[in-house]
């Protein structure tokens, strides 16, 4: 894909992010402000604040220029305001972002490198019954949505052993520090990683798989075994590096998801992340945060699409920007 | 170096190769020429022990044998003593690492260099095959096909194997890299051993100094390069070469009749073959010596079914044939070329016993003949210049060709009126009722010529001596007899005594030429040789009066 | 071209599989009525009972018998699942075989959206959508389908792509005859086997996607969904109950997604014909 094409693709898909972002509120009958902010939000606000806000976001002009308006604050960075959490939209989620991005951070990293791995192993040794295991069970776990393994986990792990944290991300008040700060940061999350890795380990696992079938097919395969290297250099030097690139191709697409499933398991575990903030604010319907949310989860996933693209053509050098 | 014994491979229920025996001595560099499918590339696979297939017998390298090694000890011999240089298809490279990594690294896996060494003597590999220097980080889809086999080539030799299997090395390349790789093949170390696979008998003869023919799953025939092209001794080997269009032979074009089938019983080729007796059918032929080469066939190879030695006929005062010895191998064309009057007819009436020779004798397959009987005549037969003469104008068509089974008392009416008319489609004649019962004043002189080798052919003879046959016809009809005897060679292993005073025509339609002057051969040969390479003078001259499209100032168009 | 799709998953034991289990899923939901004695929506009893005979799973804390809202839960997924599917191959084969029939500049601005749109996180913007507008079960269908026939009109576009070129269609053009006959009577008939396997992964998605927006509680809450199920469900983990009331869903809703994808899995040999050739796998 050129480099032209990529960023009209991007753009485009950025463009419907704004729109859906700026009609939504603006279809739904009633007061705009009341759509904008919520209508709990509505009450706390003075006439004088709500003059205000309405000039600012030209609801009184033609939807064109509300448009503009609204383009012009988002380049400014102002998000909005919540009226729930009383702070900027952007400080609200930039407070919960730390815990889900260490959270989806880690299990996406898990995910794809415990999937590219065993779907190494998995096609190296197809239709044994390693593989065959390997594969239905896999394919049932991927089978059980994030939340409801996460529930599953929270009960066995949390309410019948007790060996992990009902909630949160920290013990509350235990004013650790250092190590032990660290430790019990890993104990909050493991769970939660657990459930979203194990949830998304499959779509690694037979993409993997799947290309190493063909590429174990291959005529330079059989030029690897001439040359005598050993199994280890067969099955990861040659076939694996060979295998592991379509993965790498859907990497921005599986942000998306495994984010997506962050919103259900940080729900499921009480843990401080922006998913939980969503849920949240879906029940006080404290728009403003959805929307702020909506905006950088969905930019996110974009730009992280896009960098790999640029990088795919580092790690496959049969493919090239096209100029 | 290299020994194999009984080498069976199969893959499940295809039996792929079939007790193939095979010798390689130091520094030796044997082509192994095999049609597709008939398991050349199986083979070097099975060497190197890549073939997922059940491998049995024996294969000795250095005088270890190799299949009763562990994987991991066969690890260590590959590519450190045998290496192969993969047939050049796309994608036979790793796509995601340069060329020069991938020639590196059979050094660093097998512990042979660090590094750093080994990426120096891969770039020192890589210039010795011809690749420039910039092209070393290069990835395999960024290389041309000549620059991909050099990249194949140079890795090949990373660790100085002992042994270096060549699967097709010059296919699909330009001329100019063809023959620069060519160069660089003869220039690699003497004590390497070379294994070259190919079909193409080019490939093999620049290559090689010793060949082998696959065929069926075995060998059926191994000897000195240039001595097997130039004559074959088994009868696929002559064929192969007959069907191979080259720049040295001369004879037009023949195929080998049937398909290759793998579940025959005896010698595989034996549906195929012309020269077949029962015991072909029952029984594999091994591999034994006959004449200086190896063959594996019943019949030691190419049966040669006439043979006259020191004939000799004079007419009164008149040597007509002086001192003639000659041979016809089956399924060959030996053309006798002379003037008129150089007693070629002559030495023909003899042969087929319509003159007693004055001196000398004549055998049919190792047997003497004296008196001509009826199994004579079913073995050789004649047809005349003039077909017009030779046929009885009182006979239509089907009585003709009828009459050589009613003289050996062959059938019942029916059957012989079946023969005949298959013979008559064999010849390409209508089988209507309306042209079976015409008579030949009725015919035209191509027409006329085909019922006399329907006539002829109807016996089933094994030599067909043909004295000027198309002396009388047009060029073009001429032109079609000669096809229609090279196709029944192809398809019945007829032999031919082609009796001709034109050069032209003969090298065409033979394997052999024997230059006959006032009765005596003075010159005989390859077809190809007598006309590129003529020893006498009248050879010579009869080379530059043959016919030829002049230009205008006298010289010859000619390639 | 010519790989059965039914051998195709006959053959394979994953493939059996997964259609016995939706078998039975399909079978659940038809015969909710007839399997189940009270209306799920209704209280029937007290709330948060122990199963009994006369309340096979219970009672949830409304007082509505749980097994009831499992069967007719089924009904809501299927119902979801293959609206979306259908609709969504609908739209993917609109606009795939115009796009790759009309080609040119059409061909390109469809391609551009279509992209685009697979960029895009789908469960985020349903979120973001249902979060103003309470879908109710047409408008999520109309949804989803809006936002996932873009994956199945790529696939499609490229299998019209290559079919176009095929002799037998340029023969009919030789006749005069149109696009849309064409498209019709030549291309999608041969396009069976992506349908399906397409409608296979749309069905799957919508499944996963109308519960987990039930599950966060913004589904449509006149719909029996295991998603509610065990968003309610959820609340009360500390008690016993989630051994028949959050467990049942949970499996439930599991075992109609795994039964899709191993379904999917052997119809994807059909898609790429060098995964063919394992008895199970």
């Amino acid at each position: 894909m050129t480099v032209k094409r990529s960023l009209t693709t991007y753009g485009i898909a950025f463009l419907f992010i704004l729109a859906l972002n700026f009609f939504l509120p603006r279809m739904m009958p009633g007061d705009p402000l009341m759509a904008i902010y919520g209508d709990e939000a509505l009450v706390a606000m003075t006439p004088a604040l709500k003059a205000h806000l309405v000039t600012r976001f030209a609801l009184d002009q033609p939807l064109w220029q509300q448009f503009g308006a609204y383009i012009s604050t988002l380049f400014r960075g102002d998000m909005g305001w919540s009226y729930f959490y009383n702070a900027g939209v952007f400080k609200v989620i930039m407070g919960s972002l730390p815990w889900t991005l260490l959270v989806v951070g880690t299990s996406l990293v898990l995910s794809t490198l415990l999937g590219i791995v065993l779907g190494i192993e998995s096609g190296w040794r197809r239709g044994s019954r390693t593989d065959r295991a390997l594969l239905t069970g896999l394919m049932s776990l991927n089978g059980f949505p994030d939340f409801f393994l996460g529930l599953v986990l929270l009960i066995v792990f949390g309410v019948l052993l007790g060996v992990a944290p009902l909630s949160g991300a920290l013990t509350p008040y235990a004013g650790l520090s250092g190590l032990a700060l660290v430790l019990d940061v890993l104990e909050h999350m493991a769970l939660p990683v657990a459930a979203l890795t194990a949830a998304y380990l499959a779509g690694g696992y037979l993409l993997t798989r799947n290309t190493m079938i063909t590429v174990l097919k291959s005529p330079f395969m059989t030029t690897a075994r001439a040359k005598g290297l050993s199994q280890k250099a067969l099955k990861y030097r040659h076939a694996g590096r060979n295998s592991m690139l379509p993965v790498l191709t859907m990497t921005g697409i599986w942000l998306g998801r495994v984010v997506t499933g962050a919103i259900f398991v940080e729900l499921v575990f009480a843990y401080p992340g922006v998913g939980q903030l969503t849920y949240q604010a879906l029940l006080a319907r404290d728009y403003p945060v959805i929307q702020g949310v909506f905006l950088m989860v969905a930019i996110s996933v974009l730009v992280v699409n896009f960098a790999v693209d640029l990088l795919y053509p580092k790690l496959d050098p049969r493919v090239s920007y096209a100029r | 170096m290299l020994e194999i014994k009984d080498l069976r491979v199969s893959y499940g229920s295809d039996v792929i190769l079939n007790g193939l025996d095979l010798e390689l001595a130091d520094g030796e560099t044997l082509a192994i020429i095999g049609e597709s499918g008939t398991g050349k590339t199986t083979l070097g696979m099975s060497i190197m022990r890549l073939a997922e297939a059940r491998v049995q017998g024996s294969i000795r390298f250095k005088g270890q044998e190799l299949l009763s090694l562990s994987e991991r000890e066969m690890q260590a011999i590959r590519w450190n003593r045998i290496a192969m240089v993969f047939q050049n298809v796309n994608n036979v490279l790793n796509p995601v690492y340069s060329i020069i990594d991938q020639v590196a690294e059979p050094m660093t896996e097998h512990k042979l260099r660090k590094k750093g060494e080994a990426r120096a003597r891969a770039a020192e590999l890589l210039a010795q095959f011809g690749l420039p220097q910039k092209r070393f980080s290069a990835y395999p889809h960024q290389l041309s096909g000549g620059e991909q086999q050099r990249a194949l080539l140079a890795m090949a030799l990373a660790n100085d194997p002992d042994l270096l299997i060549l699967d097709e090395p010059l296919s699909s390349l330009d001329v100019t890299t063809r023959e620069e790789l060519c160069a660089l093949l003869e220039e690699i170390d003497g004590h390497r051993a070379k294994l070259v696979i190919t079909h193409d008998l080019d490939t093999a003869s620049r290559l090689s100094e010793k060949l082998a023919v696959l065929y069926g799953g075995r060998i059926i025939e191994i000897g000195p390069t240039r001595e097997v092209l130039r004559q074959p001794r088994h009868p696929y080997t002559r064929a192969l070469v007959r069907a191979y269009p080259n720049m040295t032979t001369v004879k037009d074009l023949q195929g080998i009749k049937g398909r290759m089938n793998r579940l025959v019983s005896g010698c595989p080729f034996h549906p195929r073959c012309t020269q077949a007796v029962e015991q072909c059918s029952r029984e594999i032929p091994p591999l034994a010596r006959s004449l200086g080469r190896w063959v594996a066939c019943h019949r030691g190879g190419i049966v040669t079914l006439l043979s006259v030695a020191d004939l000799s006929k004079s007419f009164d005062s008149l040597k007509a044939v002086d001192s003639v010895s000659l041979h016809i191998e089956a399924g060959e064309t030996l053309a006798l070329v002379g003037q008129s009057g150089s007693g070629k007819t002559t030495l023909a009436k003899i042969i087929i016993g319509l003159h007693p020779p004055s001196g000398g004798t004549v055998h049919l397959e190792d047997k003497r003949v004296a008196r001509r009987g009826k199994d004579f005549y079913k073995r050789v037969q004649m047809i005349f210049q003039n077909p017009g003469e030779s046929l009885s104008h009182r006979l239509s068509v089907l009585e003709l060709v009828m009459e050589p089974m009613e003289v050996q008392e062959i059938g019942t009416k029916e059957q012989r009126r079946q023969k005949a008319a298959r013979t008559i489609e064999e010849v390409e004649l209508p089988q209507t009722e309306a042209f079976l019962n015409t008579y030949p004043h009725h015919l035209s002189g191509g027409e006329l010529q085909r019922v006399a080798i329907a006539r002829a052919l109807v016996l089933d003879p094994e030599l067909l001596i043909a004295d000027e046959p198309t002396a009388f016809l047009d060029a073009s009809v001429a032109a079609k007899i000669l096809k229609l005897l090279l196709n029944l060679q192809e398809r019945r292993g007829l032999s031919l005594l082609y009796i001709t005073h034109d050069i032209a025509a003969a090298r065409k339609v033979s394997d052999r030429i024997a230059v006959m002057l006032e009765g005596r051969i003075i010159e005989e040969g390859p077809s190809n040789e007598i006309v590129t390479a003529p020893r006498q003078a009248y050879t010579r001259r009869l080379l530059s009066s043959a016919s030829a499209l002049h230009d205008f100032d006298n010289t010859s168009i000619s390639h | 071209m010519h790989v059965s799709l039914k051998k195709e998953i006959k053959q394979s034991y994953i493939g059996q599989a997964g259609l016995i289990i939706l078998l039975l899923v399909v079978a659940l939901a038809v015969l909710a009525p007839f399997l189940s004695q009270y209306n799920p929506v209704q209280q029937s009893a007290a709330s948060l009972l122990s199963p009994s005979p006369s309340h096979w799973l219970g009672t949830n804390q409304v007082g509505q018998d749980i097994w009831s809202q499992l069967l007719y839960g089924a009904r809501t997924s299927l119902l979801v699942g293959f609206g979306v599917g259908i609709l969504g191959v609908v739209l993917g084969i609109i606009f795939g075989v115009s796009a790759a029939l009309i080609g040119g500049l059409y061909d390109r601005i469809v391609m551009r959206i279509v992209d685009a749109f697979i960029v895009i996180p789908m469960i985020v913007v349903v979120i973001l959508v249902a979060a103003y507008i309470r879908p109710d079960l047409a408008v999520l269908i109309l949804l989803l389908a809006l936002l996932s026939w873009q994956g199945a009109a790529r696939v499609i576009r490229a299998q019209a792509l290559s079919l176009k070129e095929m002799g037998h269609i340029n023969a009919s053009r030789t006749f005069g005859a149109s696009r849309f006959y064409l498209a019709w009577r030549h291309i999608v008939p041969d396009l069976g086997p992506i349908l399906l396997v397409e409608f296979i992964y749309g069905v799957r998605r919508a499944v996963f996607i109308e519960a987990g927006l039930a599950f966060l509680g913004i589904g449509d809450p006149m719909l029996v969904s295991w998603g509610t199920m065990m968003h309610d469900a959820m609340k009360f983990s500390y008690l016993n109950v989630w051994q028949w009331w959050l467990v049942p869903a949970g499996v439930a809703l599991s075992l109609t997604i795994i039964g899709l994808t191993f379904v999917s899995h052997a119809a994807e040999s059909v898609l790429d014909p060098r995964l063919r050739g394992g008895a199970v796998a």
